[in-house]
């Protein structure tokens, strides 16, 4: 029987972008006989910004693993509001909505975990 | 086979000549596959491949690169002022390997659109379903008379980082104190808006540390420059009698340079440098031309949604050969780019259609050893162009404690881990 040969979950591709682990979300998606993923969705695509920075070693730079949806959403909308900030996260969250900055906070706490 | 799994998906698979991985009976259907070609391994090209092959694990992905080492120009200019070294730069693409990626150790050398085939240099013919462009930036030789590649030896450009980095190091070295740098900026666009006065600042930072009798001069084809207001006020507190700069409407474009004698020459004087880093005029890579990609501009026009080529079908290219402005051509766009492109070439072949987005970049420069400044850009690709998103961006605050200055170059050393582990790591 045909599968089509792209599956999409959201998982792998974050998984390559910012973290080493490999483990499985929860229950969102089904995975090919290969176990490889990919994720299409428009959360996934717009977080694909977050990940040349964020990487899983942190640094000087915050890591987002094991971050809630809640943390991650608090604080980017912290940096969307607060009007006097003048770091790059003030600079470029005044460029997304509302709805952008859910998105890609459910998106980042499922994608990257430990 | 039943009705539930063929979809329309299933259908524009096989219709493009790609058919789904399944598990038939037949063992030789599941040997179709999409065929990716990703020309340059660049920061663009690297991380296309990568994240094409991961996005599509059953189809066969092959990077085209000449070159075993690629040297990042990001922090090349640290190099450069000798506040690093040149192996901190380079990378390799075992880890590509390791993932499944084919490498042809090879340049490519002709692109057939029709066809869908790209020739590479030692003769053969490779067949593509897509294929993704990132051969960066090459060089107009002649465009400032008497600057071809021979003048380079002499005047170093060091735009693209390896040996050209070390000569201008070497040369720097051994200038006596008080001699003349000059660097020649040339007119938009071109690879890294902010780089060269990032450039004069570290220089700037050797020379008053090393020679402090040295004087450095910007020649420069742009009126107004990438993050203007840090720069000047960083070289009038840091580096108050080293900097000059003329700008294009004050005759600091260079229009001919006698390499022998070191001589620059704009329309209005003739000025002998002890040192001269002339930073030529710029056009996408050769490949771009030949896969007739660009156009009269020298550069590749683009669908933002998925950066297709607007000019050929099933070739996407990204990276600082492409006509993307607002968003600059640098290393984070390049990387962010490819991974857009690597996931819509994914939809397109699952036959769904690329949905806008938004895109980011962030472009730190360093003032000095130890502090940095940044800009940052929002963009949307929703109306056929990429347009910053009005409100959003800008540059590190003027007014700056120093230790503001000093945490955004600590981001950029975390940046530069970041970026190229996602892409070569
Ligand atoms: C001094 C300097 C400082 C910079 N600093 C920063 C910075 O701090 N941050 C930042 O984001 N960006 C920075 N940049 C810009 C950044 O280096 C480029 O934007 C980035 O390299 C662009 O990636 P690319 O894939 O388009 O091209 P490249 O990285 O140049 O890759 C192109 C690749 O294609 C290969 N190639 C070319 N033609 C062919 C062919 N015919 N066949 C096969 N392969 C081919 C080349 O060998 C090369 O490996 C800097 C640039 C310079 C010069």
């Amino acid at each position: 029987m045909l599968k089509p040969s792209v599956k999409l979950t959201a998982f792998a591709l974050f998984t390559l972008l910012v973290s080493a682990c490999e483990s499985a979300p929860a229950g969102t998606q089904t995975e090919d006989a290969s176990g490889e993923v990919a994720d299409l969705s428009a959360p996934a695509i717009l977080a694909l910004s977050c990940s040349g920075c964020h990487g899983p070693q942190g640094g000087a730079i915050a890591s987002l693993e094991g971050r809630t949806s809640d943390q991650i959403r608090l604080s980017l909308l912290h940096y969307k509001s607060d009007v006097d900030g003048g770091s790059v996260m003030h600079r470029m969250m005044r460029g997304y909505t509302e709805a952008d900055i859910d998105a890609i906070s459910t998106y980042l706490a499922e994608s990257v975990t430990e | 086979m039943t009705d539930a799994f063929l979809n329309r998906r299933d259908l524009l698979l096989s219709l493009s000549g790609v058919t789904a991985f399944a598990a038939l009976p037949f063992p030789a259907a599941a040997q179709v596959r999409a065929r990716l070609v990703v020309i340059g391994g660049g920061f663009g090209g690297a991380t296309a491949a990568r994240f094409l092959k991961r996005a599509m694990p059953s189809a066969s992905v092959t990077l085209i690169e000449p070159n075993a080492d690629y040297y990042a120009c990001p922090f090349s200019n640290l190099v450069i002022a000798g506040m690093r070294d040149l192996s901190k730069q380079r990378f390799g693409y075992d880890a590509l390997k390791a993932e499944g990626i084919d490498i042809v150790p090879d340049a490519a050398v002709d692109v057939d659109p029709v066809a869908r085939t790209v020739s590479v240099k030692s003769g053969d013919t490779l067949p593509y379903d897509k294929l993704v462009l990132s051969p960066g930036i090459d060089f107009r030789w002649g465009a400032i008379e008497g600057y071809d590649k021979a003048a380079a030896d002499l005047m170093p450009h060091a735009w693209k980082a390896g040996p050209q980095t070390v000569l201008l190091r070497k040369q720097l070295e051994a200038m006596e104190d008080g001699g003349l740098v000059v660097i020649s900026v040339p007119p938009a666009p071109f690879r890294c808006p902010p780089g060269p006065y990032e450039r004069a600042s570290l220089i700037a930072h050797y020379l008053k540390t090393h020679k402090p009798k040295s004087r450095l001069l910007i020649l420069d084809a742009q009126d107004k420059f990438s993050k203007q207001p840090l720069f000047e006020q960083a070289w009038s507190d840091l580096y108050p009698d080293v900097i000059e700069r003329y700008g294009a409407n004050e005759f600091g474009r260079v229009v001919s340079v006698a390499p022998a004698s070191g001589i620059l020459s704009t329309e209005f004087e003739d000025i002998r440098a002890d040192v001269a880093n002339v930073i030529p005029p710029q056009q996408a890579g050769a490949i771009a031309h030949k896969a007739g990609v660009a156009d009269m501009t020298g550069w590749c026009p683009i669908d933002p949604l998925s950066f297709s080529s607007t000019l050929q079908p099933d070739i996407h290219v990204i990276g600082d050969a492409t006509i993307a402005s607002p968003m600059p051509k640098s290393a984070f766009s390049a990387n962010l780019q490819a991974k857009l492109c690597a996931l819509q070439i994914t939809a397109i072949l699952s036959g769904q259609a690329p949905e806008p987005t938004t895109l980011t970049n962030t472009c730190y420069s360093y003032l000095s050893d130890d502090t940095a400044v940044s800009i940052t850009g929002v963009y949307t690709n929703a109306d056929g162009t990429l347009q910053s998103v009005p409100g959003s961006g800008g540059l590190s605050p003027l007014m700056a404690e120093d230790i503001i200055r000093h945490n955004e170059a600590l981001q950029a050393r975390t940046w530069f881990h970041t970026i190229t582990g996602q892409t070569f790591g």
